[in-house]
């Protein structure tokens, strides 16, 4: 009886004190940075990169085996919207399509082979990185590229690919591997410019000399994503021009943090643009350049004429 | 545990839809606690949220916290069960475990000063599906875990065997 409530007594006082422990980790967790300040880590950011890099082979081995099942499952669930004709009539037609369509990819990824040999010269790249793996909670949108500190490679460097389409930003980077958040991410931020389409060539990344003009009021504003998941700009000015169709470019600014991105990295187009009249900004609509879901190869810039002002 | 740790870091992203991910290591703490004694089980739970937290990305300390959680609920959920109904009881705990994760996840991410949805859109469209369907989860390969975990007790002094 004794030996029993001291057992009982014993749990308790464990339980107390591992609940403490817990609450202590997640206070040094939080306290000790997210290794993006000089890229000095805690030790809790050090074991989860540790345990990254560790497990850097077997995540590559398992987007191996996932990427047909992934692909199925999208197909799967844009069927689920459908009545069985529907769907029957669909398959017949996507049949139909597949030659095509595997034609038309065939092209496309040698295109953007292409565009991934190439360089911008105000630019300075790391090497081409392979993406091994989503990872992260239900609340984040983040990939780990085979990339780190040893190519060069540290925190907040934009990620592109192409010549200059924005994928998103290094968060984390240990020796071998980087994570990278993603722009669909919502802690993800970034000064935009919103370009009418005769004043960009998102394929060169080339902006017209106009769109500098101080007599254009081009729309501006803070690129990121709501917590419903919709990409958007926000804080611009229901006076500026912003149009369906209008190209997305970084302006260099994220923030409070001059110049984290390069200005002329292109984001996307404009899906929808709205405004009522007692609004102060404009709601707009964004549909990324990029999709998570067919990342292969990306490039991290690591330096660009006029980083430093 | 370790196994199903690996699996959440590694293979649980593919499967993450919406607020939707199944937390293997919380059912698997919540089998492997049943049947042990309160002092292990919440030992057990501890560590392998440590290994959940250590293994992931998320905020270190969410995972020990949650398999404390689920250990220390399990292991007295098991002292009150009768025969035969381990498999539904422990599917029970699993859900339950998974919605005191959730919330704990979320006022984690609340005090680190990250974005957080509105907390009623949360609980109804993240919290409750997803304890529901690791509850599904649990109970289906419920049968399996007990099988693992299930060892004829030894026969000791302490037992008078």
């Amino acid at each position: 009886m004794g030996r029993k409530k001291s057992t009982a007594a014993s749990g308790l006082a464990t339980l107390f004190i591992l609940c403490v422990a817990s609450l202590a980790l997640f206070t040094i967790y939080v306290k000790e940075g997210d290794c993006e300040q000089g890229g000095d880590c805690g030790p809790l950011h050090t074991v989860q990169l540790g345990a990254a890099e560790v497990l850097q082979p077997v995540r590559s081995i398992f987007a191996t085996v996932f990427s047909p099942v992934t692909n199925t499952g999208e197909r799967i669930m844009g069927a689920f919207d459908n009545t069985r004709e529907q769907k029957l009539e669909r398959e017949v037609r996507e049949t139909e399509e597949l030659a095509a369509q595997a034609s038309r990819l065939e092209r496309e990824n040698a295109e953007l082979r292409e565009l991934l040999k190439g360089q911008r010269s105000e630019y300075q790249y790391g090497p081409l990185a392979q993406v091994v793996a989503p990872v992260g909670d239900q609340f984040t949108q983040r990939i780990i590229i085979n990339v780190g500190t040893q190519d060069g490679v540290e925190a907040n460097m934009p990620v592109v690919i192409g010549q200059s389409t924005l994928v998103g930003r290094t968060a984390e980077v240990s020796r071998h591997t980087a994570q990278v958040m993603l722009i669909t991410d919502q802690m993800f931020a970034a000064g935009v410019r919103i370009i009418p389409p005769a004043k960009f060539d998102p394929s060169s990344g080339e902006i017209s000399p106009a769109v500098t003009d101080e007599d254009v009021s081009y729309g501006q504003g803070l690129l990121g994503t709501d917590l419903e998941g919709y990409l958007g700009v926000d804080l611009v000015s229901t006076s500026a021009r912003a149009e369906e169709g209008d190209f997305i470019v970084t302006s260099g600014r994220a923030g409070d943090k001059e110049l984290l991105f390069p200005p002329g990295l292109y984001v996307g187009k404009v899906e929808s643009v709205s405004s009522q009249d007692i609004d102060q900004f404009k709601k707009i609509v964004v549909e990324p350049a990029m999709n998570p879901q067919d990342l292969e190869e990306v490039r991290v810039i690591t330096d660009w004429a006029g980083r430093n002002g | 545990m370790a196994v199903a740790a690996l699996l959440d870091a590694v293979v649980v992203p593919y499967l993450t839809f919406g607020f939707f991910s199944p937390r293997l290591t919380l059912i698997a703490v919540v089998f492997a606690a049943a049947p042990l004694r309160d002092l292990q089980a919440v030992l057990l739970g501890f560590f392998g949220g440590v290994l959940l937290d250590a293994l992931g990305g998320d905020l270190f300390g969410v995972g020990a916290l949650g398999g404390l959680l689920a250990a220390a609920l399990a292991a007295r959920a098991s002292a009150v069960r009768r025969k035969g109904t381990e498999r539904v009881l422990l599917a029970q705990v699993a859900g339950i475990a998974v919605a005191a994760y959730g919330l704990l996840g979320y006022t984690a991410r609340w005090l680190a000063g990250l974005a957080v949805p509105h907390l009623s859109e949360y609980a109804v469209w993240g919290i409750l599906p997803d304890a529901l369907m690791n509850a599904l989860i649990a109970f289906l390969i419920g049968g399996w875990l007990l099988q693992i975990i299930n060892v004829k007790p030894q026969h000791t002094w302490e037992s008078g065997g």
